[in-house]
C-alpha cells in the first residue's frame, strides 16, 4: 500500500487535534504543556511529510528550527511552572484563578 | 553575503549584539542603570543605522528577509516603542529588589523578534520572529514573580500563545503542502494565478495563520487573554505587549496577505470582515463595563485593532499606509498611557482602578495632562493624532467600498466617548479638597519625562499637520510584489 | 517509493499483544489470591513504610537538565553545519563562529550565575577549610 499525502495529513492532523483538545480540556498544568508540545510535534510531522511529497528540503530545514524553538519554549515554560508551583504548591489549573476574566 | 547585505542587516545585528553584551556585562557587574544604558545605547545605534539600511533598500536577504522601505518604516516604529519601554522599565524596576538585568536581555530579544517579523519574507522568518517575540514575553510577563498575579498571567499567556503558535505553524505547513515553497512571493504568485478556487489546503492554511496572528493582535474571538494578562503583567511589559508585539504582527500580516484581492476571495474576506466588525463592537462594549484602567485600555485595544483590520481589508494603495499611520498614533498614545500608569503605581500594587486616579490633576498636573492627551488621541478627538488616524482609515475604507464595516467603526468609536471620558472626568474631579486617589508621589525622572513629553508633542503635531508623515508613509509602504 | 510489505508489522503487533496479554492473564490466573489490607501496601522486606517515598529534589537537577537540552540543540546545528562544511566554505565557518560565540556567552553567564555549581558556595568554603586543616595536620605529623 502506497503512503499518500492524505495519510500524512490524517496522522498529523489526528495528533494535532488530540493535542489541541488536551490543551483546552486538561486540568494539570504539566499535562497541558505536554499537549502543547504534542501539537508542535504534529506540525513537525506534517512538515516532514509535505517536504517529501513536494520533493524539496525546505520542510526538513524548517523542522530543525522548530525543534530548537520548542526546546527553548519548554525551558522557559517549565521554569515559569516551577516558579508558580513554589508560590502556590499546586499544579492544578482550576486553583489558579485569582485573575478574573 | 556581500557588504551591502550586512549594511541592510545592521539594525538587527545591533539589537542582537546589545543583547549579548548586556548578558556578558551582567555576569560580572550588576547594576541596573548600566544595563538600561547599554540597552538604550544598542537600540539608539540600531535606530541610527536605519538610514544606512535605507540606502540599500529594497534588499532581499534571500530567502528569509526583505529589508525594503515598508520594513524600515516599521523597524523605526518598533525601535522607538522599545526605547520608550526601556526608559519606563528602568524606573519601574527600581522599586523591586531582584535580579533586574535579565529583563533588558529579554526586552532586546523580544524586540529582535519583532524586527525580524517586520522584515520577514519567508515562513521560517515568520515563525522564528514570532517565537522569539513570544518566548521572551512569557518571562517578561511573569518577571516580578513575587506578585502572584504576574505568574498566573505568565502561565495563561504561555498556554494561549503556545496554542496559537502551534495553530499558525500547522497553517504554514498546509500552505507549504499546497505551494511547495515557503516564500511569501510564492504565495503571492499562487493567489494571483488562480483568482477563483484556491486549493483547500491553501485556504485552510491561511485561515490558521490568520488565527495565530489574530491572537497576537487580540481581536475577537482570540481576545480573552487580553484583560487578564494586561492586568497581571507589569506596566512596562503591558506597554510592550500592547504596542510593539502587535505592531510587528500587523506588519507581517500586511505582507503576507498583500496579494489577496479582497473583492475576489469572498470566503476569506467575509471571515476577516466578521472578525474586524466583532472586535470593534465587543471591544468598545466590554470596555464600558470595566472599572480597572488597564482593563479599559485592554478592551479598547481590541477595538483599535478591529479598526486597523478594516484598513487591512481595504488593501489597495491606501490600506497599508492607513494601517501604518494608525499604528503610529496608537503606539504614541498607548505608550504614554501605560508609561504614566507604570509611573504612578506604588510598589505593593498597581494603581489600577479609575478611582485611584480621582483628582489626579490636583495632585500631579503633569501626569494628568499627559494622560489626557493620550486618552483624547485614543478617543479620536480632533486636533490629536488619533483623529487623523481614524480619518485616513475611513478614507481608505471608503475608497474600497467597505460600507458596513465603516458604519460599525463610527458607531463603536462613539461608544468610546463614554468610557474614555469617565477617566478624564475622574482625573479632573475633586477640586480643592484632598482627593482620595492613591498614586505614588515620586516625581518623573528626566528621561521618562522627556520621552513622555516628546510622545505627547508628537501626538499633537501629527494631529494638526499630518501631511508630511502621511506622505512619507504612503511613499514607503507601497508593497512591490 | 516501492511498496514495502505490510504484513510483518501486523505479525509483530499481534506477537507483542499476545506476549504482554498472555503474561498478565497467566499471572492473574495462576497467582496467589490474597486480598487483605496489607496486600496493597508497597513491599519493603516486611518492614512497614515509615514515610512517603516522594523526595523534594533540589532545583539544580532541573537546571542541569535544561542546560543539557539547550546545548544539545546547539550540537544539532553543529552537526548540520559539519555535513555541509565544504559547500559553505569560509563564510559558513564565520557564521558558525558567531553562533558558537553567542552560546559561549550564555555559558559564561551561567557559570558566573552559579548554575554549574553542584555544591553551594558555603559548602565549598567549608570543604576547602577541612582540606587545608587536614593537610596542615599531615605536615605536622610528618615533620618530627
Amino acid at each position: 500500500m502506497t503512503i499518500g499525502i492524505e495519510h500524512i495529513l490524517a496522522v498529523s492532523g489526528l495528533l494535532f487535534v488530540i493535542g489541541f483538545f488536551g490543551v483546552l480540556l486538561r486540568r494539570n498544568t504539566l499535562v497541558v504543556f505536554m499537549s502543547l508540545e504534542l501539537m508542535l510535534n504534529a506540525a513537525m510531522l506534517a512538515l516532514v511529510g509535505f517536504s517529501f511529497f513536494n520533493a524539496t528540503m525546505e520542510g526538513n530545514v524548517f523542522v530543525l528550527f522548530i525543534i530548537a524553538v520548542a526546546a527553548a519554549e519548554v525551558a522557559v515554560g517549565l521554569a515559569i511552572i516551577v516558579a508558580l508551583f513554589r508560590r502556590r504548591h499546586t499544579v492544578q489549573l482550576e486553583e489558579l484563578v485569582s485573575l478574573k476574566g | 553575503m556581500t557588504a551591502a547585505d550586512f549594511q541592510a542587516l545592521l539594525p538587527f545585528m545591533c539589537v542582537a549584539a546589545a543583547a549579548v553584551i548586556v548578558m556578558l556585562v551582567i555576569s560580572f557587574y550588576r547594576n541596573q542603570t548600566l544595563s538600561a544604558i547599554l540597552t538604550l545605547a544598542g537600540l539608539l545605534v540600531a535606530l541610527a543605522s536605519l538610514p544606512i539600511a535605507w540606502s540599500h533598500a529594497p534588499r532581499a536577504i534571500p530567502p528569509l528577509l526583505r529589508v525594503d522601505s515598508f520594513a524600515l518604516v516599521h523597524l523605526a516604529l518598533l525601535l522607538v516603542g522599545t526605547v520608550a519601554v526601556t526608559v519606563f522599565s528602568q524606573r519601574y524596576l527600581e522599586k523591586y529588589r531582584m535580579e533586574r538585568g535579565e529583563f533588558y536581555i529579554l526586552l532586546l530579544l523580544s524586540a529582535l523578534g519583532a524586527l525580524i517579523l517586520a522584515a520577514a519574507d519567508h515562513f521560517v522568518a515568520f515563525f522564528l520572529g514570532l517565537e522569539l517575540l513570544s518566548v521572551s514575553l512569557y518571562v517578561m510577563v511573569g518577571y516580578i514573580f513575587v506578585k502572584e498575579k504576574a505568574l498566573e498571567a505568565a502561565v495563561k499567556y504561555l498556554f494561549l500563545a503556545g496554542l496559537t503558535s502551534a495553530l499558525l505553524l500547522f497553517g504554514l505547513a498546509l500552505i507549504y503542502a499546497a505551494l511547495g515553497s515557503m516564500e511569501f512571493s510564492a504565495l503571492a504568485a499562487a493567489v494571483a494565478g488562480a483568482p477563483d478556487g484556491l486549493s483547500p489546503f491553501l485556504v485552510a492554511g491561511m485561515l490558521l495563520v490568520f488565527a495565530g496572528a489574530a491572537f497576537k493582535l487580540s481581536v475577537v474571538p482570540f481576545h480573552l487573554w487580553t484583560p487578564d494578562i494586561y492586568q497581571g503583567a507589569p506596566a512596562p511589559v503591558t506597554a510592550f505587549l500592547a504596542t510593539v508585539s502587535k505592531g510587528c504582527v500587523v506588519a507581517v500580516l500586511l505582507r503576507f496577505f498583500a496579494p489577496l484581492d479582497p473583492a475576489s476571495q469572498t470566503g476569506l474576506f467575509s471571515a476577516l470582515a466578521a472578525v474586524a466588525g466583532a472586535s470593534m463592537i465587543v471591544g468598545n462594549l466590554l470596555a464600558l463595563l470595566q472599572d480597572n484602567l488597564k482593563r479599559i485600555l485592554a478592551y479598547s485595544s481590541i477595538a483599535h485593532f478591529g479598526y486597523i483590520l478594516v484598513a487591512f481589508l481595504a488593501g489597495g494603495e491606501n490600506g497599508p499606509a492607513a494601517a501604518t499611520f494608525y499604528l503610529v498614533t496608537y503606539f504614541a498614545a498607548t505608550l504614554i498611557a501605560f508609561g504614566v500608569i507604570g509611573y504612578l503605581s506604588p510598589t505593593d500594587q498597581e494603581a489600577d482602578t479609575v478611582a485611584d486616579y480621582r483628582g489626579l490633576f490636583w495632585r500631579r498636573p503633569g501626569s494628568a495632562a499627559l494622560l489626557s492627551i493620550a486618552i483624547f488621541s485614543l478617543l479620536g478627538l480632533p486636533l490629536t493624532a488619533g483623529f487623523m488616524g481614524k480619518f485616513f482609515l475611513v478614507a481608505a475604507g471608503a475608497a474600497a467600498g467597505l460600507w458596513p464595516l465603516l458604519i460599525i467603526l463610527t458607531v463603536s468609536a462613539t461608544l468610546g466617548i463614554f468610557y474614555y471620558l469617565r477617566i478624564i472626568i475622574a482625573m479632573y474631579s475633586g477640586e480643592g479638597r484632598k482627593s482620595e486617589g492613591r498614586t505614588a508621589d515620586a516625581p518623573f525622572a528626566p528621561t521618562s519625562a522627556t520621552v513622555l513629553v516628546l510622545l505627547a508633542v508628537l501626538l499633537i503635531v501629527i494631529g494638526i499637520a499630518p501631511e508630511p508623515l502621511l506622505a512619507f508613509i504612503q511613499a514607503a509602504t507601497t508593497l512591490a510584489p | 517509493m516501492p511498496d514495502a510489505p505490510y504484513w510483518p508489522f501486523l505479525v509483530y503487533a499481534t506477537l507483542v499483544l499476545t506476549v504482554a496479554g498472555g503474561i498478565l492473564v497467566l499471572s492473574s490466573l495462576l497467582g496467589p489470591r490474597h486480598q487483605e489490607r496489607v496486600t496493597g501496601e508497597p513491599y519493603e522486606s516486611g518492614v512497614p513504610p515509615t514515610a512517603t517515598a516522594r523526595l523534594r529534589l533540589s532545583v539544580k537537577f532541573f537546571l542541569i537538565a535544561i542546560l543539557f537540552v539547550i546545548f544539545d540543540l546547539e550540537l544539532v546545528f553543529l552537526f548540520a553545519w559539519a555535513i555541509a562544511i565544504h559547500e559553505l566554505g569560509w563564510p559558513g565557518f564565520w557564521g558558525m563562529v558567531v553562533f558558537v560565540f553567542i552560546l559561549a556567552a550564555a555559558l559564561v553567564y551561567e557559570w558566573r550565575m552559579g548554575s554549574l555549581d553542584w555544591t553551594e558556595r558555603s559548602a565549598q568554603a567549608r570543604l576547602r577549610e577541612r582540606r587545608e586543616a587536614f593537610a596542615k595536620r599531615q605536615q605536622e605529623n610528618a615533620a618530627p
